[in-house]
């Protein structure tokens, strides 16, 4: 099928990562199933295709060891390899049974957490950054002094790690993004290299944490982890990765579900109002927040049988884009799709994926976005946008460089 | 206290699972294996309700 636009289409150039929604419903309405030449990958951009894609046995979250096994063939051992090869044993780049037993072991650990220390615990994180935001006058950064540092120091302290030592984990969250994503252009080839320097100090930083833990256990996520006894438990190695893991996975999504939600306020000053009315909402509103401007574009996967998606043939060896925030904004599935209603029920939104991959830490980001939107809504009453955000250029995420506001 | 789903209405996203995947298991294709009546052992009531209150298309239900 020709549509004007489309068969160029590609969604890391400026005007599409301004406007995603646009680019999003001309692929929905001309090529629901659409191969990319500019990606090299199918775009799924239907709710039902989406949705039923996470069902589909063809499509592999194995993604990681094909890349990983060229560079390898290649001869290329490197510093490189080695975090691909922690990567690879990551339960989101794995398929049952592999991803059974990690899955249980992970959501055993996050059950063992109690709801209202870490209610209690993410309130305090959130309020401090605000004490500091509302010291400082003029625009300011919502993204760096608030969305940016608050998830990363929630993991850290799940994980039990001495309050010192959490700057560090945001370090390591940027650096472990640069290797998953990749760099783009031999300019940053030595940002890449420190990357990956950055990386083996977290790996012995985790390993030298493990080794308190074993020796002292607390009530922290990373004990909870190791406490299983039996022949199914984490390997000290298992356990580093399970920690990058939760940290690169949690960081920036949370940052940009709590940087997006403000911003989709700020754009929609009546339903910013509605919330400040009825604090009570915040539920119902951070679902809707996520369905319409939520963290990840699009989620890919790995063809491994052929397939057939409205009546295109999908083969082995290609790629599938999900395109998340395109199924949000179906209007099969959703009434008034471009339009915010915070008070949307039911809203069966997939910002947080679905099925056996559904992303495990769901809990915790809606609780980080919604103690995070809540508190900035009520303290920061004469919240403004004091310029236009820019979009990064990337696939994989919805996300602004900056959020610049003025709360006076 | 017992919970059940509505298989009809279930979409197979997972919430609940994410809460509890004990109280609340998924059968291969993701679809909630809560069954139309469950008893939710003692002590688990609000994870039980929490889960409930995850579903995004309320096929879940507190029966009583």
């Amino acid at each position: 099928m020709t549509v004007p636009g489309i068969d160029s289409v590609d969604l890391t150039t400026p005007s599409a990562s301004a406007d995603p929604f646009s680019v999003f419903r001309a692929l929905r309405e001309g090529d629901p199933v659409h191969w990319s030449e500019a990606h090299r990958a199918w775009l799924i951009t239907r709710y039902d295709d989406v949705s039923a894609a996470f069902q589909n046995k063809a499509f592999s979250n194995d993604r990681v060891r094909p890349v990983l096994e060229r560079k390898r063939q290649a001869g290329a051992e490197s510093a490189a390899t080695g975090v691909l090869g922690l990567m690879t044993g990551w339960m989101v780049v794995n398929d049952p049974p592999v991803h059974t037993r990690l899955r249980k072991l992970a959501a055993g650990a996050f059950k063992g957490q109690r709801i209202a220390a870490m209610d209690e615990m993410i309130t305090r994180i959130v309020d401090e950054h605000l004490d500091a935001f509302l010291r400082g006058s003029g625009p300011q950064d919502l993204i760096s002094e608030v969305a940016y540092p608050l998830p990363a120091t929630v993991i850290a302290t799940m994980l039990g790690a001495p309050p010192e030592d959490r700057d560090r984990f945001r370090e390591w969250s940027d650096e472990l993004a640069l290797v998953a994503f990749g760099t783009g252009g031999a300019a940053r080839a030595d940002r890449h290299e420190r990357a990956l320097r950055g990386l083996r100090e977290m790996e012995s930083y985790f390993h030298t944490l493990i080794g308190k833990r074993r020796a002292e256990p607390g009530e922290d996520m990373l004990s909870a982890l190791m406490a299983k006894e039996g022949d199914d438990r984490l390997t000290d190695d298992e356990l580093v990765g399970m920690c990058a893991l939760l940290l690169f996975a949690g960081h920036e999504t949370t940052t940009n579900s709590i940087a997006n939600s403000v911003l989709a306020l700020l754009r929609h000053p009546d339903q910013l109002d509605r919330l400040r009315r009825d604090p009570a909402l915040i539920g119902p509103a951070v679902e809707e927040l996520l369905r319409f401007d939520g963290p990840i574009k699009v989620l890919n996967r790995w063809v491994v049988a052929e397939t057939e998606v409205r009546g295109k043939t999908i083969r082995p060896g290609e790629r599938v884009h999900l395109v998340l925030a395109s199924a949000n904004r179906d209007p099969e599935k959703f009434a008034d799709p471009d339009t915010l209603d915070l008070g949307r029920s039911p809203n069966p939104h997939v910002a947080f994926g679905k099925g056996i991959h559904a992303c495990i830490g769901a809990q915790l980001a809606r609780m980080e976005t919604r103690i995070a939107v809540a508190r900035i809504v009520e303290r920061l009453p004469g919240l403004a946008l004091a310029e236009e955000p820019e979009w990064k250029d990337v696939l994989a995420s919805r996300s602004m460089e900056k959020l610049v506001v003025t709360h006076s | 206290m017992r919970i059940g789903v509505d298989s009809e209405v279930c979409e197979a996203h997972g919430q609940c699972s994410i809460v509890d995947m004990d109280l609340f298991p998924l059968d291969d294709d993701g679809y909630s294996a809560v069954g139309p009546d469950r008893e939710v052992p003692e002590g688990e009531e609000d994870t039980a309700k929490l889960g409930v209150d995850a579903c995004p298309v309320r096929a879940l239900k507190v029966l009583s």
